[in-house]
């Protein structure tokens, strides 16, 4: 991967490679699943728990409320920010060019992936990157922190675009 | 604004109604392990137009203190508030002032 940096025009852009272009593929697809999953299920599932969190933490009626008032513009948005994604990733890797929206898209969903990663791995704040891959668990984590950097490297260009703005 | 309709005498309010009245709302964000420092700043900014000062020492005090108030006001506001942070993925919930 070469990460994202703003172009002259003020588009971002990455490199990926071949591989990484079909891994993030397949994290969409199943983050897509996870998103047409059905709602009732959201109190059992850690991941579905923590992409559409609870509004009210101590009273459930205030909590149903805000699920009820927000919870399917929520998945809606999420939806089109992983179509838009889909729609910018070269499927047999290569350049990544990103205007603002399409880049606030990559932003938002990236985030959804570590967020669903993230929780089914169970990481905490110590949690390192593995040394080496030994098994499928080392895995999801490499890909884990390879998310971190594409996500990480997203921030920063978008930090470095706001302030060359003012 | 008080026309010629004005009413000249409200109706007393007790302390305690006027202090729950009076609490406001406020939106937290709660530390969790996923998010990256540089991203909770840029979202604090890019959501509620802090400058960059203000949004880091808010992201730092969600990191070390576990949790931080990053808006107050009434319920409504403070649930689109919630909402908007969740769409970025923020862990954030609302709750009367305590």
């Amino acid at each position: 991967m070469k990460p994202f940096a703003a172009a002259r025009s003020g588009e971002l852009v990455a490199r990926l490679e071949p591989a990484e272009a079909g891994i993030l593929g397949l994290l969409l697809d199943q983050l897509e699943q996870l998103l047409t999953a059905d709602t009732t299920d959201v109190g059992d599932d850690p991941v579905l728990g923590r992409l559409f969190p609870d509004g009210h933490r101590s009273d459930p009626e205030l909590a149903a409320d805000y699920r009820e008032l927000t919870e399917s513009s929520l998945r809606d948005a999420k939806a089109d920010d992983l179509a838009l994604v889909r729609a910018s990733l070269p499927a047999e890797g290569g350049e990544v060019r990103l205007d603002a929206d399409q880049a606030a898209a990559w932003l938002r969903t990236s985030n959804d992936l570590r967020l669903a990663l993230g929780t089914r791995l169970d990481i905490t704040e110590d949690t390192e990157p593995p040394e080496e891959v030994a098994g499928e668990e080392d895995q999801q984590l490499a890909v884990y922190y390879w998310l971190t950097a594409v996500q990480g490297s997203l921030v920063d260009a978008l930090v470095a675009a706001r302030s060359g703005r003012r | 604004m008080a026309g010629p309709l004005a009413p000249t005498w409200t109706p007393e309010t007790t302390s305690d109604e006027r202090s729950e009245l009076d609490r406001p709302w406020v939106t937290i964000v709660w530390n969790d392990p996923v998010n990256l420092m540089t991203y909770v700043t840029f979202v604090l900014q890019e959501l509620f137009g802090y400058d960059e000062a203000t949004a880091t020492a808010l992201m730092l005090q969600v990191h070390h203190d576990g949790r931080a108030i990053v808006s107050s006001g009434p319920r409504e506001r403070m649930e689109h508030d919630t909402s908007r942070l969740h769409a970025y993925g923020l862990w954030a919930s609302y709750q009367r002032d305590s």
